[in-house]
């Protein structure tokens, strides 16, 4: 318990802990916005609009769209969220079951760790330029987007995977269970934590590299570009607002990652990882 | 109880000569030399000894969880070299699943061996009626204490029907009064079953409590210092004197091999 301007709080208290923490949250943004004000003012340059310049151009992309192309906001954002999405569910097709196998086999593990340790350290912007000028504009962010998710999605089922209590399997094979039954009934759940756990921290790493992406894929339309045609243009306001478009989008999306985790590992009664 | 489990009856599992040594790179550890057991059908037989002497590696190998270096297990003549339905094991972190319910956890063993939806739901509804669990089937395993987890432990081995059924210091993560209570409670489970079971402790009480016989290891590693009867009905009275004087003579025994720990 503790006092503060005659208000007394107490932390067992659930609203007052809702309460306390919305109080700390406005306080840091208001700091954050002030600080940025305080910048904008001390450069006194057109490349770094004030906060209420960039409010302007948000409101007026909402409203008006793109005052470029004439494309609306919404356009922008459904093409990036299509590119996103896609590259996501490409991702776990393919990096669950694959690291559900790697975590399951020595012989695999060691066959594949040599390629997965070379290819995880390039930053999956790196392959941007490649995957879209070499392949094609439509596939080549969603590959981008792919990559990003991919790894970090891949060494978490791995992980899980390793991580399964060695008496859970020993008791399903006590209890009659095969090989594959040990596989599918006790190796995929134990995993899903950490497979959810790879999703969350996957789609915050995908957002990253879509915005990159979209860069050299103008013929989709996608936030991106808008934030590149916004600054070759030097209307600098509207290229902020971008930035505020993708940061709200990025705190829907991993958010919504978060509370998808919770639920699902709470329902499978495991601990939260 | 004393009827239905007895003492005279045949040979039902058969260690011979058994030996274990564990290899690493740097160093060899002989886990069990030499270990030579009969054990009757229908008896509750427990092993107690020094901590680290190999318990948990014998009953795991009878478990077929782990090889023989040398030497043999047979029951009923077949070897035990692969984990089976037969022998049903019971954990001391009692390795429940923890996404499937209570319900779920006792139909697992039905589940993978293809027991039919309801015949699978009917029995786990007797076992877990049997082990006073009715009114948690559909509980979460992460909303039990520990020894309503156990007992879910207890009915998911008894379920499948096993010939024999292993267990693996069942009650050593309860707290005291609980561990009195489930020894009890599995006193009267057993009554109704004629089970062979083979019960690692290192509790020399709960092994007097509940055995037709005590077999008392040696430090690691582990060879037979003694095997005792205990001819007399259940449930026993802890504070009889024979009950007294022969946990006694078993710490005493123990002391000698200068580990114990409880």
């Amino acid at each position: 318990m503790s006092t503060i301007f005659g208000w007394t709080y107490d932390e067992h208290n659930k609203s007052h802990r809702l309460f306390r923490r919305g109080v700390i949250v406005v306080t840091s943004l208001v700091c954050f916005v002030a600080a940025w004000w305080d910048v904008s003012i001390l450069a006194n340059s057109v490349a770094i609009p004030s906060p209420a310049e960039t409010w302007d151009a948000l409101v007026n992309l909402v409203r008006n769209g793109d005052s470029i192309t004439g494309r609306s906001l919404w356009e922008y954002i459904s093409s990036s969220m299509k590119t996103y999405l896609e590259g996501f569910a490409l991702a776990m097709i393919v990096a669950i079951p694959l690291g559900l196998i790697i975590g399951y086999s020595k012989t695999i593990h060691d066959f594949a760790s040599p390629v997965i340790e070379v290819l995880r350290p390039i930053a999956p912007i790196a392959w941007a330029p490649i995957f879209i000028l070499a392949i094609n504009y439509s596939i080549g962010p969603v590959l981008v987007v792919f990559i990003g998710i991919f790894f970090p999605l891949l060494t978490n089922v791995i992980f899980g995977v390793e991580k399964i209590d060695g008496n859970l399997i020993d008791a399903s094979k006590t209890l009659g269970a095969s090989r594959l039954q040990v596989f599918y009934k006790v190796m995929i759940p134990s995993a899903i934590p950490y497979v959810m756990n790879g999703v969350k921290i996957g789609l915050g790493i995908g957002w990253m590299c879509i915005v990159a992406a979209e860069l050299y894929a103008p013929q989709l339309s996608g936030i991106g570009f808008f934030l590149s045609e916004q600054a070759t243009a030097g209307f600098w306001p509207g290229a902020f607002a971008a930035i505020v478009v993708i940061a709200v989008l990025g705190l829907i999306t991993t958010g919504l990652a978060e509370y998808i985790h919770k639920v699902v590992t709470s329902r499978m009664g495991m601990s939260y990882v | 109880m004393s009827e239905a489990r007895s003492k005279e009856g045949e040979i039902q599992i058969r260690i011979e000569n058994l030996r274990k040594v564990y290899v690493t790179d740097e160093s060899q550890t002989v886990a069990i030399e030499d270990f030579t057991l009969d054990i009757k059908r229908g008896e509750l037989i427990s092993i107690v000894g020094p901590s680290g002497c190999g318990k948990t590696t014998l009953l795991r190998m009878i478990a077929g969880l782990l090889e023989p270096t040398s030497g043999t297990i047979t029951i009923d003549g077949r070897p035990c070299s692969d984990p089976g339905p037969d022998r049903g094991l019971v954990f001391q972190d009692f390795a429940l699943f923890p996404w499937r319910t209570v319900r779920k956890n006792v139909e697992f063993g039905m589940e993978v061996t293809g027991v039919p939806k309801e015949e699978r739901r009917l029995r786990a509804e007797e076992y877990l009626r049997l082990v006073g669990l009715e009114k948690f089937m559909d509980a979460r395993i992460h909303e039990l204490s520990g020894g309503m987890k156990q007992r879910v432990g207890i009915a998911r081995a008894l379920v499948n029907d096993p010939e024999v059924i292993l267990m693996d210091e069942p009650f050593g993560a309860l707290d005291a009064q609980t561990r009195n209570i489930m020894q009890a409670e599995l006193t009267k489970i057993l009554e109704k079953s004629d089970k062979t079971i083979i019960f690692i402790t290192h509790s020399v009480d709960e092994a007097v409590f509940l055995s037709d016989r005590i077999v008392v290891l040696s430090k690691r590693p582990a060879e037979i210092k003694e095997v005792i009867d205990i001819p007399w009905p259940r449930p026993r009275d802890r504070a009889s004197p024979e009950f007294t004087a022969l946990r006694k003579h078993i710490l005493d025994e123990l002391e000698k091999e200068n580990v114990l720990n409880n």
